[in-house]
C-alpha cells in the first residue's frame, strides 16, 4: 500500500527543523535573486517534498511552493475534504485546490508578480508541468547533507528494518515468498512503517518481486522500507557469507527518489546509500547489503 | 521477454494510422501502466520504457541492472536520458506516459500518445480479464480478512496492516487502500491513522489489490456494533444509488448518465448537495493497469461504454446521516448491460 500509517511526532522532528531548512531555502533564493521555488512530489517521489514540509502524498502528484518572504503553499489535487489531515500531518497550512496543478502554480505567480521562479531539479521536473522563466536549483544546493534530525531519523528506520528482518528471517527457508512477503508486511506495517518493497530470490537471479516460488536455504531478501518518509534498504540471506563477493551495487537514498541505482562514484560526501553485494555459494547467488551515510561512523 | 500481442497489433495500427515512426511507451515507479500495456514487467525503476518501430520491433530499456536481468532482453542503462537520445531524433515520436515523463527525457517535437493509448487500454481481452478476475476475487477475500480483523481498540493502520499481510500472502503485487472510522465527523477516506476503532463507528474501506499489474477494487462500508437507523438509513441510500448505476451502465451508454442515476437517487431523498465536489471525488472510475483509470464516472464526463470494460461505479460521500459512506463492485460492461466481478454480499456490514 502506498502509503500506510502517515504521521508526524514532533518529539521526533520538531517544528524548528523544518524552519532551519527552509531558512536554507530562502538564503538561496535570496542569493539568486529568486522570488520562491517549487518543489514536484508525488506518490513515490516524495523525499523533497517530506525534507522541506513532511509532506509525503498517499496519492497523486503535488507542487510544494516555497516563497522567499512567507509561508509555503501546497498545489494539491487531492480533496479538500483531506486538507485538515494533511495540516496535521505537515508544516503546511496554505493549501489550493489544484485539479490543474500546472495552470495553478502560473495562476499563483501571476499573483505573486513573479517572472521567473525556482525549480528543484528542474531537468526532472514531469515534462507537463515545465513554466516558463523558470530557473533550475539543484537538490544539492539546499540539501548539500542530511542534518541531524534526517539522520536520526535514518537510523531510527535502518534499525527497524534491521530488527524485524533479523528476526524473521529464518522463518521464510520452506514458505513461499508471497507468504513470506505478507509476513513481514504484517510485521513492519504494524510497527508504523509507511511503505515497503520486498524483493526475493532462490540464488538463480538477482532480489524481483515474489513470484510463488517455495524459498530454499540460499533464498535472500531485499527489503526497502519507508518510516516517517525515510526510505532505508537492507539484503540478507541465512547463508554464510564468503569472505571474498564481487558485484558492488550502490543505490542513492538521500535523492529524489526512495531508491535509485547509481555509480559509487556518484555518492558524494554527505549521502545516504544502500550498499549491496552479491557472492556465489555452491552454485547460488547469495545478496548482503545495508545502508550507510557517506560520513563518519558511515553505517546507518 | 514477453509481450502482450493482441497490444502490439493495435499500437502498430495506431501508428500506421497516425505516421508515427517511433511509439515510446514510458513507466515511472508510480505509473508502470504504460510501460506494462505492452510488457507486463514489473519492474523496479524508477524508469522503463518500450520503444516500439512501424515494424513490430521493440526494445527495453530499464534504469536497474536488476531489472534487466528479470526481463531478458531488456537493455540496462545508467543513463537514462542518454539512452533514450537516439531513440528522440526520430522523424516521428510519439510518447504514451509524456506528460509524467521528466523533461530531460523528451522534447516539444515529441507529441503525446497518452490519450490513444488508454483509449486502447480501456477495452480488455479476454488475457485482461482473467488477471482482473483474479484482482476482483482477491479483494473479496482481503475484504472478509477485513471484516473479520476489525475490533473495537485495533488502530486503523494495525487494521490496514492485517489486511496488507493477508493480500500480499496471497498474491498480490501491490494494494491501493483508503480507510475511515468513525460517526458524522468523518468526510472522506485517507491513509490509516492511530486512531482505535469503536462500538458504533462506521469503517469505510477501499480495497484495490493487483494482479500481475491488474486492479480491482471493491468498496463496503462495516459498522462496529448494531446499525443505529440513520446508518441503514444512509445504507439504504447508497444500495439504491449503487443499483441505479449498475442498471444503467452497458454499452452505447454515456457515463455521465451513470453517475447522474446515481446522483438522482440522492436528490430524490433531499441530498443533492452531497453529489458535488465539496463531499465527493467521482462517482466511479475506470480500472485496469492503474488504479484510478479514465473515464471517471461524473456528469461532466462525456464518454460512451464500450463492451469489455471495466469499471467500478461507487457513489461513495458523506451524508449527514452517518458520515462518509461507500460501496461498489469491479464491473465489466458486457454486451447487454454489467456484471459484477465481485461476490462479497452487499450489504451494511456489521461487526
Amino acid at each position: 500500500m502506498k502509503r500506510g500509517w502517515i504521521t508526524w511526532d514532533k518529539t521526533e522532528l520538531p517544528p524548528s527543523v523544518f524552519e532551519t531548512r527552509l531558512a536554507v531555502v530562502r538564503r538561496h533564493l535570496a542569493a539568486e535573486g529568486l522570488p520562491g521555488l517549487v518543489v514536484y512530489t508525488d506518490v513515490w517521489r516524495s523525499n523533497q517534498g517530506r525534507y522541506l514540509a513532511n509532506f509525503m502524498p498517499y496519492w497523486n502528484r503535488a507542487l510544494l511552493v516555497i516563497p522567499r518572504d512567507s509561508v509555503p503553499i501546497l498545489l494539491c489535487g487531492l480533496s479538500p475534504r483531506v486538507y485538515p489531515w494533511i495540516r496535521s500531518v505537515t508544516i503546511l497550512d496554505e493549501i489550493r485546490p489544484s485539479t490543474n496543478i500546472a495552470q495553478q502554480l502560473t495562476k499563483l505567480c501571476e499573483e505573486k508578480g513573479w517572472t521567473k521562479v525556482g525549480v528543484l531539479d528542474l531537468p526532472q521536473l514531469p515534462s507537463d508541468l515545465m513554466v516558463p522563466n523558470s530557473v533550475d536549483v539543484p537538490w544539492s544546493a539546499i540539501h548539500p547533507a542530511p542534518d541531524d534530525a534526517e539522520l536520526s531519523m535514518y537510523r531510527h528506520s535502518a534499525r527497524m528494518a534491521r530488527e524485524i528482518l533479523n528476526e524473521e528471517l529464518p522463518s521464510g527457508l520452506g514458505l513461499v515468498d508471497h507468504e513470506f512477503v505478507g509476513r513481514l508486511e504484517r510485521k513492519y506495517r504494524r510497527g508504523g512503517v509507511e511503505d515497503l518493497v520486498i524483493l526475493v530470490t532462490n540464488g538463480d537471479t538477482p532480489p524481483l518481486p515474489p513470484n510463488g516460488s517455495t524459498l530454499t536455504p540460499s533464498f535472500s531478501v531485499s527489503v526497502a522500507m519507508e518510516y516517517r518518509g525515510h526510505w532505508v534498504k537492507i539484503v540478507k540471506t541465512l547463508q554464510q557469507f564468503p569472505g571474498t563477493s564481487s558485484e558492488l551495487r550502490i543505490e542513492l537514498l538521500s535523492g529524489p527518489y526512495p531508491y535509485e541505482y547509481c555509480e559509487p562514484a556518484d555518492i558524494g560526501e554527505g549521502a545516504v546509500f544502500a550498499a549491496m553485494t552479491e557472492a556465489t555459494v555452491n552454485g547460488k547467488r547469495i545478496f548482503l547489503g545495508d545502508s550507510y551515510w557517506q560520513g563518519p561512523n558511515g553505517l546507518l | 521477454m514477453t509481450l502482450n500481442q493482441n497490444r502490439l497489433t493495435q499500437l502498430t495500427s495506431l501508428m500506421a494510422e497516425h505516421d508515427w515512426d517511433l511509439l515510446l511507451l514510458y513507466g515511472h515507479t508510480w505509473r508502470k501502466d504504460y510501460f506494462r500495456c505492452l510488457v507486463n514487467f514489473n519492474f523496479s525503476g524508477p524508469h522503463a520504457v518500450a520503444a516500439l518501430d512501424r515494424s513490430g520491433q521493440v526494445h527495453v530499456i530499464v534504469s536497474d541492472p536488476w531489472d534487466a536481468e528479470g526481463l531478458p532482453g531488456a537493455i540496462f542503462a545508467p543513463d537514462f536520458a542518454a539512452a533514450l537520445q537516439p531513440y528522440g531524433t526520430k522523424r516521428s515520436v510519439a510518447i504514451a506516459g509524456k506528460e509524467i515523463m521528466q523533461a530531460r527525457f523528451t522534447n516539444a517535437d515529441h507529441v503525446s500518445a497518452t490519450y490513444a493509448v488508454e483509449e486502447l487500454r480501456r477495452v480488455k481481452n479476454d488475457d485482461e480479464l482473467t488477471r482482473i478476475r483474479h484482482a476482483a476475487e482477491l479483494s473479496d477475500r482481503g475484504y472478509q480478512h477485513f471484516a473479520q480483523a476489525a475490533e473495537p481498540g485495533m488502530t486503523e493502520y494495525e487494521l490496514v496492516a492485517e489486511v496488507e499481510a493477508f493480500l500480499k500472502s496471497n498474491g498480490a503485487e501491490d494494494n491501493f487502500m483508503l480507510i475511515a472510522s468513525g460517526g458524522t465527523e468523518v468526510v472522506g477516506m485517507k491513509p490509516p491513522t492511530e486512531r482505535k476503532l469503536q462500538v458504533g463507528d462506521s469503517v469505510t474501506t477501499e480495497l484495490t489489490p493487483q494482479i500481475d499489474g491488474y486492479w480491482a477494487q471493491i468498496c463496503r462500508t462495516l459498522v462496529i456494533g448494531e446499525p443505529n437507523a440513520k446508518q441503514l438509513e444512509a445504507f439504504a441510500i447508497f444500495a439504491e444509488a449503487r443499483q441505479a448505476g449498475e442498471d444503467l451502465l452497458r454499452p452505447g451508454v454515456n457515463i455521465a448518465d451513470v453517475a447522474r442515476v446515481q446522483n438522482d437517487v440522492f436528490r430524490k431523498f433531499g441530498y443533492g448537495e452531497y453529489t458535488g465536489p465539496k463531499y465527493t471525488r467521482v462517482r466511479g472510475h475506470n480500472l485496469g493497469l492503474h488504479p484510478d483509470e479514465n473515464p471517471y464516472v461524473l456528469e461532466d464526463v462525456n464518454y460512451i461504454v464500450k463492451e469489455g470494460m471495466v469499471v467500478i461505479a461507487h457513489p461513495n460521500t458523506y451524508l449527514p446521516l452517518s458520515g462518509y459512506m461507500v460501496f461498489g463492485d469491479t464491473l465489466l460492461v458486457t454486451a447487454g448491460g454489467c456484471t459484477s466481478l465481485n461476490t462479497t454480499e452487499r450489504k451494511l456490514f456489521q461487526k
